[in-house]
């Protein structure tokens, strides 16, 4: 059976226009990308410029000669602006598409519950599957533009404060264009997808959001992990982290494609 | 092909209970179904099944000639729904709402603009169409919900509580729309409603539910017939009627009881036609009679009828009748 796009995209459409009015969701969701895309790469830049001689050896004592190497071979003022900007920052960026994705996605399914709004959705005519995509789509796209938008900001950012410094464009890096073109995508799916599972048993999308927080923390571990050189994500474990990240979250997805039934879903209203 | 709707012993279970036994009726193109109940007795979960959004456990259902459980998408292209909530989103404009209804059912192009335009003012809600429906007041909400539902210019509309919340005058302006809708335009209408009197007013058959049960259904007049034995009728006389003039009245052949009432008498009879009999009998005997009314039964007077019955056959005291007449 074909999609019905224009259905699909008027939900899309209704939704983002929704969001956009709601600033107890924007707020929050803008926020964490601020700070981690522009202020963060900022403050890292000017405080390597106040102090250029910061050592970075003892923060890569831990981690494997090969892996350290690329940084500690470059002049010593710009080891600092490269390891944070260039390595440490990326996996923590995943939190943005995740905690994007995840709170639109909550205001999407759990919040049409909370509105009033699903019931007379259901009695509308458009199909269980186009609902689901329209859904879908209502949280991955902006969680998508807004880290990649993000990863824009944060682009002008590191490399304009750092000019001074590098005297050059150094990032985005290969592990920037993984992070941003693979697992961003992966991220903000898995998120869509612990979701629609969480708002099955949930009435009101903050509800959703505080149960489906829980998804947040391995990212951050993982993400503080590595800024502590536990954890170094190269190229190759970085498109493996992607690989599965992808198929955990399609795994989830499908199963909340095979409940996202009228019938399932009139019985939580 | 039916074009109107028909149930089978249709039947939804819960994990909870009964959400509706053995549904089966029948409802003709044009007509006016009014689905009566006290809250639970399954009003919404007979809506539900018959426009495709549950799945019955067993029984089956045909509305327009489809069935809800295999055909829903299809079938609900052709119908029109006011949920008890109305369902709008407050963050977007009246407007905005009519809008994304129209293009979530397909309906788009420059006809769109001139139909949301027509419907706003249709409603009252012209003025305030492109202000957020956050802050508008229950009836702006019934009344968008309405002209949402009838956007796409259904064939049967489920109305559930379509005048709660609404002040007396869009009261009225909505009973006499639905039933221009049924009567003009021959749409098929399902009311679930606790208001007996817009009921009355508009419904062509009654399905009277209780704990998922279907305990009544038919034509009110009808359901009467099986009720009571003749008709009811009111006799005027300027005061209560003495004990002589009840007595003229008893004697006169055809009339089964007699009562005295604040304004003269209250009988059943087995026909009008007695009437006139009555009249002169009591005028023979020097009563001055005003009027001599039949007073032909109302869905209010049915249902409340058959709840009480109900509470009698199970040993229960009869629920208080809202309109204060003893049951």
């Amino acid at each position: 059976m074909r999609t019905d796009w224009t259905a699909v995209w008027g939900v899309v459409a209704k939704d983002l226009r929704a969001v956009v009015r709601s600033k107890s969701v924007v707020i929050p969701m803008l926020a964490v990308p601020v700070l981690l895309m522009v202020f963060l790469p900022g403050a890292i830049g000017l405080a390597a410029r106040a102090a250029p001689g910061v050592q970075v050896e003892r923060l890569l004592g831990d981690v494997p000669g090969d892996l350290a190497r690329p940084i500690l071979d470059l002049p010593v003022e710009e080891q600092l602006i490269v390891l944070v900007n260039g390595y440490l920052l990326a996996p923590l960026f995943l939190i943005v598409p995740l905690m994007v994705s995840a709170v639109l996605a909550a205001d999407a399914f759990a919040g049409e519950k909370e509105r009033k709004t699903l019931e007379s959705l259901l009695h509308s005519s458009i199909r269980d599957r186009d609902l689901f995509l329209a859904k879908f789509l209502s949280a991955f796209l902006p969680a998508l533009a807004v880290s990649w938008f993000g990863f824009l900001a944060f682009v002008v950012v590191a490399n304009g404060v750092a000019w001074p410094v590098m005297g050059r464009i150094f990032v985005p890096t290969r592990l920037w264009g993984v992070m941003i073109l693979w697992v961003a995508p992966a991220v903000a799916t898995l998120g869509l997808a612990v979701m629609v599972r969480v708002s099955a048993r949930t009435h009101t999308a903050q509800e959703a959001n505080q149960l489906g927080g829980a998804v947040i923390l391995p990212l951050i571990f993982l993400a503080v992990g590595q800024s502590t050189g536990l954890l170094l994500v190269t190229l190759p474990i970085a498109v493996g982290i992607g690989a599965v990240i992808w198929a955990v979250a399609l795994l989830l997805l499908r199963g909340g494609v095979k409940r996202f039934t009228r019938d399932a879903l009139v019985a939580q209203v | 092909m039916h074009d109107g709707i028909v149930t089978d012993g249709l039947t939804r279970l819960f994990p909870g209970g009964v959400g509706l036994a053995d549904l089966s009726l029948e409802v003709a193109s044009g007509e006016v179904l009014a689905l009566l109940g006290p809250n639970g007795a399954g009003k919404t979960t007979t809506v539900r099944l018959l426009n495709g959004v549950l799945r019955p456990d067993r029984g089956h259902a045909r509305v327009l000639g489809l069935d809800p459980a295999t055909h829903g998408d299809e079938l609900r292209r052709r119908t029109g729904v006011l949920t008890e909530h109305a369902g709008l989103d407050d963050r977007l404009t009246a407007r905005e709402n009519l809008h994304y209804a129209a293009r979530i059912r397909g309906i788009t192009g420059p006809a769109v603009e001139a139909r949301i335009g027509e419907l706003l003012d249709r409603f009252g809600m012209g003025e305030r169409a492109d202000q957020p429906v956050r802050g508008a007041s229950t009836g702006q909400r019934k009344r968008l919900g309405l002209a949402r539902s009838l956007l796409h210019d259904p064939e049967v509309l489920f109305l559930d509580e379509p005048t709660s919340g609404l002040d007396p005058t869009a009261t009225r302006d909505v009973v006499e729309l639905i039933g221009s809708l049924a009567t003009e335009h021959g749409r098929t209408i399902v009311l679930a409603t606790h208001f007996l009197g817009e009921a009355g007013r508009l419904a062509d058959r009654m399905a009277v539910l209780d704990r998922g049960e279907l305990v009544a259904y038919g034509r009110p007049a009808d359901l009467a017939d099986d009720l009571w034995d003749g008709l009811e009728a009111e006799v005027d006389l300027g005061a209560r009627a003495t004990t002589e003039q009840l007595d003229v009245v008893a004697a006169v052949a055809g009339v089964h009881t007699v009562e005295p009432s604040p304004a003269g008498a209250v009988l059943r009879v087995a026909g009008r036609d007695v009437l006139p009999h009555v009249v002169a009998r009591l005028v023979g005997a020097g009563a001055p009679v005003y009027a001599a009314v039949p007073r032909p039964p109302t869905l209010e007077d049915v249902y409340f009828e058959i709840e009480a019955r109900r509470a009698a056959s199970a040993g229960l005291p009869p629920a208080p009748d809202p309109r204060g007449v003893p049951t």
